[in-house]
């Protein structure tokens, strides 16, 4: 049997309405499914960083199940975007943390099987003449089972997420390795 | 059973397992093959070179029904709801109507009205982004096109900046009426077993009265892009109709009580390649006409109509294969529920030659035709006095046990069936994805495409190209986990010798 845990608990700060007169600095925008085990890295990752960064930063930290299309709402209006998401390649081992800067995203392959990719979502933007981020950095973190109905995360991935959300935390400059490490124990 | 007939049995029984398991096992562990992106296909040859069998794989979702084990039945609208962020608002519907029939409740009438309206708000919505975003490049930008244009940015320089800005506004203010009953889109909060959560306020009334008519205009507007387009070009035309993208299969989808299309309930309807009606059968009995069957080399499941037995990827009169969506769906109705939609669906069939139509791609238009039958019912139930009632819960008192229900997802027929002890916990659960009811004859797509251009061992240009075409009508759901490497989702294509030993991998761009 496995726990049965509270699914309204992660409901709090999801999915804000999408404000097409904003114009704010930063956005880390976590992506992934909480009940789809290593899909789930990318909202665990903001989540850690939402709870760390200084009550008066100018970062908004968010985490959604939307993709696609849909996260045009959410990223129009900021001058940064992070963005944190689950990716398998194959190619590296679990927990391994794959940083591109968004430009390299430009080129576009044909459009995706069945969901837009996040490269499309931002071209398609941008022809549009959206508000679009200048700058776009993505995080994405090799998963080992992002197929399986569950909650908790794979050990390795568990396992990697202190050191992740350390480097993400890093290049937010918002604070240093060092502190962090004090601050949590799972690297200390 | 004899004790020596039942050993055999089991032996045998015994044997095709683990046969399966390394099957599986080598799937699994061949490093080439890790990769489990999104569109990952099969293709075995024979001796000559030539395809013998070649299969879409998908991802698998694993644990649902362990996932779901022990947890109160009314959760399963919010779980099953966050497993894909595709369909969250199909598989809430098919999850609370289950509820219903487990607790052998009704929902008030304004609470079913409620619901059909957010319903057809989602296939509206949903739809809009096939047409012009993922389905978009193959018509709206066109099949000949180069690869570097044939994306969403094509399509935008192909319809216009404005028409592109008209789509993003449309689907985010459709996605407003859906947030305003669920609370949220992805994870909407609205079906109770008997009735919805929260009432439309008639407050409200007037500004989702224009939303809904301007999104009627919006659908006869794609309408008119899909004519101007696509069928003002004799070659797209043709390509439609042509042999390659062809198949004669049975066709099941939801019909109302005058065997019309309808997304949210209804009699669920098969018709054979002929377009006489085979089947026709409430949610409870899907068991008796949906079966699975497993190919070795395969861990899909192909769905085939139970009573005719699998007969293999076959489309012979004797075939069991089926096929499900929005050309499925007009295949097994006698008409649309709506006018316009109705005129749309006399020019699609007289177009296309008449019913049943059996051209895969001929999905884009049929699902043109659906988008204004879902618009037009929004307009309806806006219009209709009682979808203001307060009236939209009746509590169950009844003891549950079983509770089966299905919705027209908008990539075809869904099923959830849960089954719960007295307290209403769950102890068993099962759904069949539209995906799934469409697997066999995407198979059959993805199979015909690649033994048009595989010869002798040789590989044609425009494989992927192709492949991808006849599978992308289908709209498939390819598997829960959406991120694969931002901004590029790597189609691999595996060949597999007589021996099933990979001897080439093709990985898109």
């Amino acid at each position: 049997m496995v726990p049965i845990t509270d699914l309204s608990a992660s409901l709090c700060r999801t999915d804000a309405p999408a404000a097409e007169s904003r114009r704010r600095p930063r956005l880390v925008l976590g992506l992934g499914n909480d009940i789809l085990r290593d899909d789930a890295i990318g909202l665990r990752v903001v989540r850690e960083l939402h709870d760390r960064l200084p009550p008066d930063s100018d970062t908004d930290v968010l985490e959604t199940s939307e993709m696609g299309l849909a996260l045009l709402d959410l990223v129009v209006g900021y001058r940064e975007l992070f963005i944190v998401d689950a990716v398998q390649t194959g190619r590296a081992e679990p927990g391994h943390l794959h940083e591109f800067a968004g430009d390299t995203l430009q080129r576009l392959p044909r459009i995706s099987p069945h969901v837009l990719g996040v490269g499309e979502m931002l071209a398609a933007g941008r022809e549009l003449g959206l508000a679009m981020p200048e700058r776009v950095r993505i995080f994405a973190i090799e998963v080992a089972d992002p197929f399986t109905l569950d909650t908790e995360l794979t050990p390795a991935l568990q396992a990697a997420l202190p050191r992740v959300t350390a480097r993400v935390l890093a290049a937010l400059g918002a604070v240093s390795w060092m502190r962090l490490a004090r601050a949590d124990p799972a690297t200390s | 059973m004899e004790q020596a007939v039942k050993n055999t049995f089991n032996q045998g029984a015994a044997r095709a397992a683990a046969d399966y398991q390394n099957a599986r096992r080598r799937y699994t562990v061949d490093p080439i093959t890790r990769l489990e992106g999104h569109g990952k296909i099969d293709i075995f040859l024979n001796g000559a070179g030539d395809v013998e069998r070649a299969y879409l794989q998908v991802p698998e979702l694993r644990g649902f029904e362990v996932f779901s084990l022990g947890r109160p039945a009314e959760d399963m609208p919010q779980i099953t709801s966050r497993i894909c962020g595709v369909c969250p608002t199909a598989h809430h519907m098919a999850a609370t109507k289950a509820l219903d029939d487990l607790y052998q409740v009704q929902p008030t009438s304004a609470a079913r009205k409620i619901r059909e309206l957010v319903y057809n708000t989602f296939m509206l919505e949903d739809h809009a982004l096939h047409v012009y975003v993922l389905g978009g490049p193959d018509f709206i930008v066109g099949p000949d096109a180069p690869a570097a244009q044939r994306n969403i940015v094509g399509v935008i320089q192909k319809v216009g900046v404005e028409v592109g800005k008209k789509v993003i506004s449309m689907r985010r203010r459709l996605r407003t009426m859906i947030a305003y009953f669920g609370g949220k889109v992805v994870h909407p909060v609205l079906g109770l077993p008997g009735g919805v959560s929260k009432a439309l306020a008639p407050a409200e009334l007037a500004g989702m009265k224009e939303i809904a008519r301007d999104g009627l205009e919006f659908a006869q507007f794609t309408n008119q892009v899909f004519h101007d387009i696509v069928l003002k070009n004799p070659d797209y035309v043709k390509l439609i109709t042509s042999a390659d993208f062809t198949h004669k299969t049975y066709y099941m989808g939801l019909v109302d009580e005058k065997n019309r299309v309808n997304f949210y309930d209804g009699l669920i309807r098969v018709v054979d390649p002929s377009g006489k009606e085979f089947a026709k059968f409430p949610v409870r009995q899907y068991r008796d006409f949906v079966a699975e069957h497993v190919e070795p080399w395969s861990y899909m499941k192909f769905c085939y109509l139970k009573p005719l037995g699998w007969q293999g990827f076959d489309e012979s009169p004797k075939s069991s294969v089926y096929a499900v969506a929005p050309l499925a769906r007009l295949n097994v109705a006698d008409a649309m529920a709506t006018p316009l939609a109705q005129k749309a669906a006399e020019e699609y069939f007289a177009t296309l030659g008449g019913k049943p139509v059996h051209h895969t791609l001929a999905n884009h238009w049929a699902r043109v035709v659906e988008m204004i039958q879902a618009a037009e019912t929004i307009v309806a139930l806006l219009d209709d006095p009682e979808i203001t009632s307060p009236d939209v819960r009746v509590i169950p008192t009844a003891k549950p046990n079983l509770g089966c229900g299905v919705v027209e997802a908008p990539r075809g027929t869904l099923f959830h069936h849960y089954e719960t002890d007295d307290n209403g916990l769950i102890t068993k659960a099962n759904m069949i994805v539209a995906t799934q009811n469409n697997a066999a004859r995407i198979a059959m797509s993805v199979e015909k495409a690649a033994k048009g251009l595989i010869h002798g061992g040789n590989v044609s240009e425009g494989l992927l190209n192709m492949v991808e075409m006849a599978f992308r009508a289908y709209d498939p759901c390819l598997g829960c986990a959406t991120h694969s490497l931002p901004g590029h989702v790597p189609l691999s294509v595996n060949l597999y010798g007589p021996d099933h030993r990979l001897v080439r991998q093709l990985v898109q761009d």
